[in-house]
């Protein structure tokens, strides 16, 4: 664990409109250049997550980012959301969360591990609702430390969608600490076939400009996912798909088999290097995206379940 | 209105011979072929200037400017221009629920005649531009002031110039429809010798139908074409197994041969009633009984795309209180030999006849000479919506030349689809 001077304070900041991605991205980047992180407005030089609650009140949606949205991810257009575009209108306050000069990590360069969304009732698009997000505390891992950004959705003060997305700050890891895989997925039973052994359901073509097209809709328009270019800069050999516009693809296959409360719950496992044909395999409410010749190579797995 | 249903006669059909894409019809239009194969059935059968009940017809790839087509067709025909239309699409069973549709109206009394049929083209085929382009066109379109207008236009880029043909795949897997059925026949174990004698029997069925003049008054020749294009008459078992398997990989057993070729083609076929057919001193050549539709969840629900006729035929059967062995002549639409192959074996089988059809015996199996007697679509090529109007008139034609009998038809369609049908003579 980060050695810790004394506990942060927990504080809520009112946030009166979505604060813009592009901007944030800038931020973001900041604590990529050596040294200056020790700047007190830019995040990577803290040891703890400051207990930091941000609303943002009456959102509503714009309908045309949402067609733009359903297109991009599968979903037919319809007069309520997809959990997974609540997420999107959460995105922005995440990013103000992770590029606080208080935050210990920089934002670029994380790796989104898991993302788990409970909808208790859909979303309509001419509702408005009010966002909470907050972040919890560091956890050791292998392979670095994680942390959990929960967002929560609320109608006239009552819940109506929740998520919580869990980073990795890659760096040295707790070899102690528990392996993701056995504390994430647990091993195959009769009812809950490993990902490797669900049947094949569809190919999925994604061209070479489906991070610029997702960062589009959704405002995440993290280098790593833009271009071949600026993804080699962070260490990745091409561009890889976005983890969220992956889950959101696999929310809309399933779309006709969704109930109205849900628990969708995701564990991204390798990236997806772009273009790319994958393999979408579900059964029974488990499903996953595969490399499409080896059905034991997982770039996704994930459950729903009735909430 | 009369009381109950009516008897709801075939009288007799007419198509064009069809061609293999990109050949002998690469300048032709739906349109074009449509009013080929009616205006060959009007003269056939004397209709010229005749108010028909309906028509109906319709194609797989259609261009949009083509949205009244069997409408524009009638209007380009020799049927009084009074004859209402419509089109309908259901993938490759288009032209058998279109002949089924003239056959309701007729046993219920709101038409007394009508022209089913289908028509389709994969040479003049709809290309549409790039979604990026069409969104761009879209967004101007919308514009009020000139600078509206303009503006979308700077998110073109030349690539998007390339244009989007049709796809031949099945939108919510990414499949070709040769890829699902090679699944399916993996399932089944249909072997590629099976196959390939299928594909043989279809052409020399075929080729022997010509040969004896079956044909003659079932197609009327157009563009120089007289007989179906992709017929090979001289073709072999061992010819066939030399060709390379084109789905399920390398150890695929699917071929060119033993699945039929993108092809070009339209057919029709004239129902009436019985008083009507005696008014116009026509025969009937059989009667169009019955028919059913199915649908199969073969995406999420782990059955074979091309799989539906397998339980519209049980539906069928049940309804009329017939066994899957009282038929005289069957009519198994050939997408694939191995999609054939694959709805026999699943007849036959007792798991499958009991968990996903619920009965306690299996189907059982069928006596091959009574197949496709007369060719199908390996050897005939098959023009997507104009396959149902082939069977139809061809099945008609073999019952009456017996002397009388009933027929099977079982059709597969795109989206997890079955047409089937009885005819009786």
């Amino acid at each position: 664990m980060a050695t810790a001077s004394k506990a942060p304070r927990a504080t809520t900041r009112r946030l009166s409109s979505p604060p813009g991605t592009l901007g944030l991205y800038a931020k973001a980047a900041l604590p990529l250049i050596p040294g200056a992180s020790n700047l007190p407005f830019v995040a990577g030089a803290g040891g703890r997550i400051p207990r930091t609650t941000l609303t943002l009140d009456g959102v509503r949606t714009d309908r045309d980012q949402l067609a733009a949205y359903d297109r991009v991810c599968g979903f037919t257009l319809r007069d309520e959301l997809p959990s997974t575009f609540v997420h999107v209108q959460a995105f922005p306050l995440h990013m103000a969360l992770m590029t606080d000069g208080k935050f210990p990590f920089g934002a670029v360069g994380l790796v989104h591990l898991r993302n788990r969304i409970t909808q208790l009732r859909p979303l309509g698009a001419d509702e408005r609702y009010d966002l909470r997000v907050h972040t919890m505390p560091i956890q050791p891992h292998p392979k670095g430390k994680t942390f959990t950004i929960v967002s929560e959705a609320h109608v006239d003060g009552e819940l109506v969608w929740q998520d919580a997305s869990t980073m990795l700050r890659r760096g040295k890891g707790d070899t102690s600490a528990p392996k993701p895989s056995k504390r994430q997925s647990p091993p195959a039973t009769p009812t809950c076939p490993a990902p490797s052994e669900l049947p094949f359901v569809a190919l999925w073509k994604l061209g070479g400009d489906l991070g610029r097209r997702y960062g589009a809709v959704s405002g995440d328009r993290n280098p790593i996912h833009m271009h071949a270019y600026s993804a080699k800069l962070l260490g990745f050999p091409k561009a890889i798909a976005h983890g969220m516009w992956t889950k959101a693809r696999c929310l809309a296959a399933l779309e006709s088999t969704l109930p109205d409360a849900y628990t969708v719950d995701v564990t991204f496992k390798r990236p997806i290097l772009l273009p790319a044909k994958v393999a979408f395999a579900a059964e029974d409410g488990s499903f996953a995206v595969r490399n499409r010749k080896d059905d034991t190579k997982i770039h996704l797995e994930g459950t729903v379940t009735a909430a | 209105m009369t009381a109950g249903p009516r008897r709801v006669a075939v009288i007799g059909g007419n198509r064009i011979p069809f061609a293999r894409s990109n050949s002998k019809y690469a300048h032709a239009s739906n349109q074009d072929m449509l009013t080929a194969a009616l205006d060959g059935l009007v003269a056939r059968y004397g209709l010229e200037g005749e108010r028909l009940g309906e028509v109906v017809a319709g194609a797989v790839l259609k261009h949009s400017r083509d949205f009244n087509l069997t409408r524009e067709t009638v209007l380009g025909s020799r049927l009084a221009p009074e004859t209402p239309a419509y089109d309908i699409q259901q993938a490759c069973g288009t032209g058998l629920q279109a002949i089924n549709l003239i056959a309701n109206k007729i046993a219920l009394g709101q038409i007394d005649s009508g022209i089913g049929g289908g028509v389709d083209t994969t040479s003049d085929a709809p290309i549409a531009v790039g979604e990026e382009l069409r969104q761009i066109l879209l967004d101007a379109n919308r514009g009020r002031s000139t600078q509206d207008k303009l503006k979308p236009f700077l998110r073109f880029r030349p690539q998007h110039l390339a244009p989007a043909p049709p796809r031949n795949e099945e939108p919510r897997t990414g499949l070709s429809m040769g890829e699902h059925q090679a699944r399916t026949g993996a399932e089944w174990g249909i072997t590629r010798e099976a196959q390939d004698e299928l594909t043989y029997s279809s052409h020399k069925n075929l080729a022997a139908a010509y040969e004896r003049g079956f044909n003659d008054d079932l197609v009327t020749p157009y563009l120089g074409l007289e007989r179906d294009q992709n017929l090979r008459a001289d073709t072999s078992i061992e010819k066939l197994a030399k060709l390379k398997p084109v789905f399920g990989g390398k150890s695929g057993t699917m071929t060119a041969g033993n699945s039929t070729p993108l092809s070009d083609g339209a057919a029709t076929v004239l129902l009436g009633s019985e008083e009507w057919a005696e008014e116009h001193r026509l025969t009937p050549l059989a009667w169009f009984v019955d028919a059913e539709t199915a649908a199969v969840d073969y995406v999420n629900g782990r059955e074979g795309l091309l799989m539906a006729p397998a339980y519209a035929v049980p539906r069928m059967l049940a309804r009329n209180g017939l066994r899957l062995q009282e038929f005289d002549l069957y009519e198994v639409h050939e997408a694939f030999a191995s999609q054939v192959l694959s709805t026999l074996k699943a007849w036959e089988d007792p798991a499958f006849c009991q968990t996903r059809l619920g009965l306690d015996q299996p189907l059982g199996s069928i006596d091959r000479s009574k197949l496709n007697v007369n060719g199908s679509s390996l050897a005939a090529g098959h023009p997507f919506a104009a396959t149902g109007g082939r069977i139809v008139a061809s099945l008609a034609k073999a019952l009456h030349e017996r002397g009388g009998g009933r027929g099977l038809i079982s059709i597969c369609a795109a989206g997890g689809q079955g047409v089937v049908a009885i005819l009786e003579a």
